[in-house]
């Protein structure tokens, strides 16, 4: 094997195989063309150090193979945008996770510096763990979908996705502020269902009341007995609730892609609102949703006239939040349909023009 | 301006007008170091890496086609203009003449105010 045979199979295998063995033919070719004409030039026969000039002349084989291949991206310059905000939520949502565990455990378990030295250490390193993990899932998803972009596309178009609409300029009243969403709030939103999907579905234990043998107090489990607070009948709701929960995400997401309400996501927004309601009115009509009763704690505990004034005030209680619930996404529906209507009327949507 | 953005800019200017300078070469067939030679011979350098690539990609396009031959013991692709080349060309000769004149208005603009 020569130099050049070398030097060609070192492209080569830089490239896709489909083309390889025609593009190193081409350079063979080529470089066989450039030594016969230095070998005419010198008046001598073809030798190594003409073969090193025209190789050094052809350049890197790495860059040579480069000049072959479209640019390659993992995450291309199209979805790079989505995979920062996916980022920067998932990163949020974990670390304001890490932060209320790490409170609780601290609260529960640390007994001196050192213990709750340890589980301030245990907290970071879960939380680095976790992190990693998510950025990982969302390379490998954003991953696949470049991928699936570009393999349907073009070979030679760079940009692999499908031509956008032309834009109109327009569509910029569409932004203007009622209509722009609020980045903190929708933001927020994200990180707080997640955080209630994740414990009344993983973590129902935190919502009870323990209590030890040397009579401390606890919220949550561990080695002592506890009684929950909620009822079987709320937990009942749990799947739905979870289901508009993730719907919520959803609509969050599509949100911050998009960068304003327009008359789908409103629709979309009263829908979820609507459901919520029906549920808030299944939970006032159903059975109490609080489990603990006067007579679910010992006596020598709590006394059971305190126990019955707290569970008095948690039936009281939890009706009016959610009548307070109920309230809230009615005056949500009807402005988010107002700002509907209005957005259909001329005169608003080009506020601010004259 | 430092010698390599100006050398940047000066590649960036050739860039665009490699693809007319190939086709426009390219009625009669050609293999890659003759076009390279043809091409020097009127004055236009044009490196091997950036040649190649641009040949294949124009045939990917249509405008070229290629043939491999056997020619004294070594095999040759040869390139020529496409139908489809062909009926392109005129249109770009068009579009490279009018850029002409208009920048040679504009600089020549630029310095009489000077």
């Amino acid at each position: 094997m020569n130099l050049i045979d070398i030097y060609v199979s070192e492209v080569g295998r830089r490239l896709p195989a489909k083309t390889r063995s025609d593009i190193e033919a081409e350079i063979h070719s080529a470089l066989e063309d450039m030594l016969e004409e230095r070998s005419q030039k010198a008046g001598r026969p073809e030798d190594d150090e003409m073969i090193y000039e025209i190789l050094k002349e052809y350049g890197d084989p790495e860059k040579v193979a480069a000049s072959y291949l479209p640019e390659r991206y993992l995450i291309g310059p199209s979805l790079f945008p989505i995979f920062l905000t996916l980022v920067k939520v998932i990163l949020a949502i974990l670390a304001i996770i890490a932060l209320v565990g790490l409170g609780v455990n601290l609260g529960q378990s640390a007994t001196n510096i050192q213990s709750g030295l340890q589980i301030v250490g245990k907290a970071f390193g879960n939380l680095v763990t976790s992190a990693l993990t998510s950025i990982a899932s969302v390379v490998f998803i954003l991953g696949i979908i470049e991928w699936t972009l570009r393999a349907s596309g073009e070979h030679l178009d760079v940009k692999g996705l499908p031509e956008k609409k032309e834009w109109d300029p327009h569509s910029l009243n569409k932004i203007a502020p009622p209509n722009r969403i609020k980045l903190g709030d929708t933001i927020a939103e994200i990180v707080f269902t997640f955080f209630a999907i994740f414990l009344f579905n993983f973590y129902p234990q935190v919502f009870s009341l323990g209590y030890s043998a040397n009579g401390s107090w606890y919220i949550g489990t561990g080695n002592w007995t506890s009684v929950p607070i909620l009822s079987e009948a709320f937990f009942h709701y749990v799947p739905y609730l979870t289901v508009v929960w993730i719907l919520t995400v959803i609509l969050d997401i599509l949100l911050l892609r998009q960068g304003y309400w327009n008359t789908l996501t409103r629709i979309y927004s009263i829908v979820l609102r609507v459901i919520n309601i029906t549920i808030a009115a299944a939970m006032l009509a159903g059975p109490s949703l609080i489990a603990l009763s006067s007579n679910s704690l010992p006596a020598n505990m709590i006394s059971p006239g305190t126990l019955q004034l707290l569970v008095n005030l948690l039936t009281k209680i939890y009706p009016i939040g959610i009548w307070l619930s109920i309230l809230g996404n009615s005056v949500e529906i009807i402005r988010i349909f107002y700002r509907m209507v209005a957005n259909k009327i001329p005169a608003f949507e080009v506020q601010g023009k004259h | 301006m430092t010698n390599e953005s100006l050398e940047n800019v000066i590649l960036e200017l050739r860039r665009g007008i490699i693809v007319l300078a190939v086709l426009s070469q390219l009625s009669q067939e050609q293999y890659g170091y003759s076009l390279i030679n043809s091409l020097r011979e009127s004055g236009l350098e044009i490196d091997q890496g950036t040649l190649y690539p641009l040949l294949r990609r124009l045939e990917s396009q249509g405008l070229l086609q290629s043939s491999w031959r056997i020619e004294a013991d070594r095999p040759r692709r040869y390139y020529v203009i496409s139908s489809e080349g062909q009926t392109l060309l005129p249109q770009l000769k068009q579009e490279w003449n009018s850029i002409v004149a208009t920048m040679t208005k504009m600089l020549n603009k630029d310095r009489r105010e000077k």
